[in-house]
């Protein structure tokens, strides 16, 4: 692949987030390739040096382009982190698929207060506003990681597996989702 | 998990000491991942001509470009060349909806100011709010579906959300990612707009001929 080409790819992943292509696509420079499960197709990521990623921000006191928790996307991330990363001593991608019921289940814990309505609504749009990046690859019913989780560093995932530890399991819902499901 | 090597930096990057190396990783986190332009003291790879040259290369590679804001403060922004080649094979990240969602805050909140003189004639930011009830009622997108492009698109940085202190309706305008168009982009931006909001007028009729003559120029 030449230069031009390549640069067209960065611009993609840039403006369109992880793009998945057929397992015998070349890879453009620079970019890190992810199999899918099935082994028929790959995801392409932008694969920055540590250098030059986004954690650099922090010693210059910058802002970066993060997800705001405004709506609970970021809720919504993390009950879906809890469900479909089966291992935490292990990579959270590929991950397993969860049920939305699952997730569903979990982001009760983490929204208390919230009725089943707006809390699904919540779901839905956090899914969506999610997807956009590949943080999530949600199907009708079922929801699992995205590519983009493997872009996280060896300390985001030592936070992550605190945070996972902490988080209720979609095995022991709380007592307020056990009433509204009665 | 992010330990491999990258091809493209240690190429362009390969001529340079550690230390300018340093300083041209740490321009490009800043100039790709800041919400917000940076103030050229926190750049010193711009200082330094050899570290500046490698700077430009490496957005070129990447399908990016340097983008100076104003006299102190820089961005990057998609490179010109390269964002003709995406969207002339019809690349294009945002729905319709949303395109429209974007296009309606725009009027609102830059063409409209501008054409009454309270807005500069190159400038993407604005104070001007464009409320839900703007977009949604006014500009007849659905609600649902409008509801959520907004969300996406302050999500992903092309519009902002403003609450209203007094407690009225609030609303939106454009967001910082607008800071990172090239004068290029900005320029056809700026053609665009006016054949949404004013496609009958003399300039709307401009912009058409000079296009038309663009073109015709490219066939021969």
């Amino acid at each position: 692949m030449n230069e031009r080409d390549t640069a067209v790819w960065w611009a993609k992943v840039r403006s369109g987030g992880p793009q998945r292509e057929p397992a015998g696509s070349r890879s453009p420079d620079g970019m890190r390739r992810l199999v899918e499960s099935d082994a028929q197709s790959v995801w392409l990521l932008a694969h920055l040096p540590t250098g030059a990623g986004p954690h650099v921000l922090a010693e210059y006191g910058q802002e970066p382009m993060t997800l705001s928790d405004l709506s609970g996307t970021l809720r919504v991330l993390a009950a879906c982190l809890r469900c479909c990363w089966a291992d935490p001593a292990a990579d959270p991608w590929p991950g397993r698929l969860a049920g939305l019921e699952q997730v569903d289940t979990v982001l009760a814990a983490l929204t208390p207060g919230r009725d089943r309505i707006s809390r699904r609504r919540l779901l839905t749009a956090g899914l969506r506003r999610l997807e956009t990046s590949r943080w999530v690859l949600p199907t009708p019913g079922h929801v699992r990681l995205g590519p983009r989780v493997s872009a996280w560093t060896a300390m985001d995932l030592s936070t992550l597996r605190e945070m996972w530890r902490m988080l209720p399991s979609s095995d022991h819902p709380t007592s307020d989702h056990l009433q509204e499901q009665a | 998990m992010n330990s491999e090597r990258n091809v493209v930096f240690d190429t362009v990057l390969a001529p340079l000491t550690d230390r300018q190396r340093e300083n041209v990783e740490a321009a490009y986190a800043l100039l790709e991942h800041s919400r917000e332009p940076v103030h050229r003291q926190e750049l010193p790879a711009l200082q330094d001509p050899t570290s500046r040259e490698r700077l430009e290369q490496l957005l070129r590679r990447t399908g990016r470009t340097l983008v100076a804001v104003d006299d102190v403060r820089f961005t990057s922004g998609y490179d010109d060349t390269v964002t003709a080649e995406l969207t002339a094979d019809g690349w294009q990240p945002l729905t319709p909806v949303e395109r429209a969602v974007l296009v309606l805050v725009l009027v609102y909140s830059v063409a409209i100011p501008r054409s009454e003189e309270q807005l500069g004639a190159d400038a993407w930011t604005s104070g001007f709010v464009t409320t839900e009830t703007d977009v949604l009622k006014d500009g007849k997108v659905p609600a649902g579906v409008g509801k959520a492009a907004l969300s996406r698109l302050v999500s992903c940085g092309l519009l902002a959300r403003r609450r209203d202190r007094a407690g009225g309706e609030g609303g939106y305008v454009p967001g910082p990612q607008l800071l990172r168009l090239t004068p290029a982009a900005r320029s056809r931006l700026q053609d665009q707009l006016i054949l949404a909001a004013a496609p009958s007028h003399p300039l709307a009729a401009a912009i058409r001929e000079r296009r038309n003559r663009t073109s015709r120029e490219n066939i021969r």
